[in-house]
């Protein structure tokens, strides 16, 4: 194994929103904002798309967590085609969807991607255990509208505005 | 022995299963866009994988970067090597000189549908259209249960006071969405019942001083009865109430303002003085009321108030967690349930941009009448164990007591029912099963009917029953009509989301309108005495002799002679007794 091979550290920012401003701001049913944190910058998918910012830039402020979840071989180049790939499929902004499809599953996803390892299972799970209660399932329609978007990022979305 | 593993596959270049040098294992391949699986020898080298792999994506081999475990798998490396098994998956970018556009292109149209297999549960909620709320959900079809639809109207007037915890989580969540999403607010705003509601300064006051706790608070703080009876103030709060952004700023200039008095020496003393003086009760006050719109009113109205002394604004306390445990932490079986103000319903926490805890969703009263929430009426009235947590809420039961006893009231909010702006006829039809109705509702054997999970199902089952005969047999349902009830909501309400059914359901309507007013029948004048009367004809045909007579003696209001009659199943006695005794304003 050449030791030789550029490795970058890849970290999950996790947002809990129910403290601080982050009340003020898009009310987010799932308590949880994660992000991805790799190449000196922060990765989240939004209401808009793809957004990136310096790391703990969004109005959310600094994360509540940080989970390390590796080193990656990908370069940044890769990653930005990648990224690039997401955000014209399966990630545009109208894929938003609060339950199925949101900020959460994006970081799973990346996370995969740049490590092999999913992010915590307690984030992920969030959203099926709203569904699980009948409300959850009547409030759908109304929620699959919402979506969730810190303030105070870049789109990355391969140069097409949405 | 990679050489043989190499002459191997070369033999078996696409996806021959042979059991020989090396095993072959299916490995996932994903794109940012799709997903294939690759049929691979176990000890296959990374370049005969891509070689596999620019098949089946059409893309060159060196536009290929493969990943897996956040390694990057080098020609020269094998898969056994990277620890890849059968069945794992392996991601794949592939470059391309400009954009990654051009290499997946190809598989565009597959990952489409691999989204939609991905989101399929809920694409037939939300449509891939913008995601507007009544967009979204304008798909509630046009089967609604029309049983909601008669009482769509009340329930979503206490759709806010369901009685689980859960919902008035969720439901506080959704407030604080609709605080900070101004757009939503708007629309809410814009809604004609809300506005109506709101600019009539005599029945909010109405509404605010229903309220017990605004009650108590009036009698201590004499200002806000003074408040209340401004007609001045009033029309300015509910200026206010109806013009979010005006709202905010005035929020803004007393936060300003508050931080100057702060300033001020002494002045910190006196603001908090005052906040615990006033605020506080009115914090109380206001989580405590049921959901009518009272809410903004009351927090708006002091905050008005407090316009001199603008110290109400400002919260100094740790702001409640609105994702914990409901703040009402409440027994919510306190009490017969009468007195309506047991539970939280429509309030917010304060916040900082929206001190007095405005609930905007209580304002959207209206909102529940949007498509929406017609369709989450749809899904309520589908699942009946929900009807019952609903009905079980106790200030449903005062919501409907209210109502019964303020029939006007009622009947204003729900001829602002947008369902029913658009069709004088529905409101008239409406406004004259209106009494039945709250009749109904305050019938016990109605109510239990309701909260029994079965005889919903029941009704709703008679109801499909109806509309198949409908559609197999539409030359018996004129047979049946005369007149009705407003029956289907989406009709009205769902723009040419289904422009062949709409014309139907104007057809349908009238029967199921007629479906409705026996129910409504059964419910109000023979529950006690099993509802299985089925006759097909309405009320006027039925009581067509006693209304002659009771018209014969005088009794001129054919509306409330048939109420009565209604009432008391066609006895003619006890209907005149039902007049004389109870005028029905």
């Amino acid at each position: 194994m050449d030791k030789n091979i550029p490795r970058y550290n890849v970290q999950l920012y996790i947002y809990d929103l129910s403290r601080g401003m982050a009340r003020s701001l898009s009310p987010i049913m799932l308590g949880k904002h994660t992000a991805i944190v790799a190449y000196g910058d922060e990765f989240f998918f939004g209401g808009e798309g793809i957004s990136s910012c310096s790391p703990g830039g969004t109005m959310l402020g600094p994360p509540d967590t940080v989970v390390e979840l590796g080193e990656t071989e990908v370069t940044e180049e890769i990653f930005m085609d990648y990224l690039s790939s997401l955000g014209e499929t399966t990630y545009r902004g109208d894929r938003y969807r609060l339950f199925e499809h949101n900020c959460n599953t994006f970081t799973n996803e990346v996370a995969q991607f740049l490590t092999g390892r999913s992010i915590p299972s307690y984030i992920t799970d969030l959203p099926s255990e709203v569904l699980s209660t009948p409300f959850g399932q009547i409030l759908r329609p109304i929620l699959d509208s919402i979506h969730i978007s810190p303030p105070g990022g870049n789109i990355i979305n391969g140069g097409r505005n949405i | 022995m990679a050489e043989q593993g190499a002459a191997d596959l070369g033999n078996n270049n696409n996806n021959k299963p042979e059991a020989s040098e090396g095993t072959i294992i299916k490995v996932t391949v994903k794109t940012p866009k799709d997903k294939e699986e690759i049929a691979i020898a176990e000890d296959a080298s990374v370049t005969q994988f891509k070689e596999e792999i620019s098949k089946r994506f059409k893309a060159k081999q060196d536009q290929l970067v493969l990943i897996f475990a956040g390694k990057i798998l080098k020609d020269g490396d094998s898969l056994s090597q990277h620890g890849i098994k059968d069945g794992l998956t392996v991601h794949l970018v592939i470059k391309t000189a400009h954009k990654a556009a051009d290499g997946s292109s190809t598989s565009a149209s597959s990952s489409t549908s691999t989204q939609a297999g991905n989101s399929s549960a809920s694409s037939p909620a939300a449509n891939p259209a913008p995601t507007t709320v009544p967009t979204g959900s304008g798909q509630a079809p046009t089967q609604t249960p029309n049983i909601m639809s008669g009482f769509g109207d009340l329930a979503s007037l206490a759709g806010l006071g369901m009685g689980s915890a859960n919902f008035m989580e969720l439901q506080q969540q959704m407030q604080r969405q609709l605080m900070s999403n101004p757009e939503m607010l708007s629309q809410i705003m814009e809604n004609p019942l809300v506005q109506n509601m709101m600019s009539n300064p005599d029945l909010m006051r109405q509404m605010i001083m229903a309220n017990p706790q605004m009650q108590q608070l009036m009698e201590r703080n004499p200002e806000i009865s003074h408040m209340l009876n401004n007609p001045e103030l009033m029309r300015q709060t509910m200026e206010l109430a109806r013009n979010p952004a005006m709202m905010q700023e005035m929020m803004r200039n007393q936060d300003r303002a508050l931080s100057n008095l702060e300033s001020i020496p002494g002045g910190y003393n006196a603001l908090r003085r005052m906040y615990t003086d006033i605020q506080e009760p009115m914090f109380s006050a206001a989580r405590e009321q049921v959901s009518f719109g009272s809410n903004p009113f009351s927090a708006l109205g002091g905050n008005s108030d407090s316009g001199a002394q603008p110290s109400r604004t400002e919260n100094r306390e740790p702001l409640p967690n609105p994702w914990g445990p409901p703040n009402s932490s409440n027994p919510s079986e306190s009490g017969g349930g009468t007195t309506g103000s047991t539970s939280t319903s429509g309030t917010t926490n304060p916040s900082v941009s929206n001190p007095l805890g405005v609930n905007p969703a209580s304002l959207g009263n209206g909102m529940f009448n949007s498509p929406g929430m017609q369709s989450l009426l749809q899904q309520i009235s589908e699942n009946p164990q929900l009807m019952q947590n609903m009905l079980s809420a106790p200030y449903m039961r005062s919501m409907m007591q209210s109502l019964a006893q303020n029939p006007e009231l009622a009947s204003q909010v729900m001829m602002n029912n947008p369902l029913f702006s658009g069709n004088p006829q529905l409101q008239e039809q409406f406004r004259s099963q209106l009494p039945i109705f709250l009749q109904q509702m305050q019938n016990p054997e109605a109510l239990s009917v309701m909260t029994n999970p079965r005889a919903m199902q029941a009704l709703m089952q008679i109801q499909q029953g109806l509309q198949t005969l409908q559609t197999e047999a539409p030359g018996l349902m004129p047979s049946l009509m005369t007149g009705g009830i407003p029956g289907v909501p989406t009709g009205g309400a769902v723009p040419a989301e289904n422009p062949a059914s709409s014309p139907s359901s104007a057809a349908t309507n009238p029967a199921q309108q007629q479906l409705m007013q026996q129910m409504l029948q059964m419910f109000a004048g023979g529950g006690g005495s099993g509802g299985g009367n089925g006759t097909s004809q309405t009320p006027e045909v039925r009581f067509q002799t006693q209304l002659d007579q009771l018209n014969a003696m005088g009794f001129i209001n054919r509306e409330a002679n048939l109420q009565a009659l209604i009432a008391t199943g066609g006895d003619i006695n006890a209907a005149i007794e039902r007049l004389l005794g109870s005028q029905p304003s």
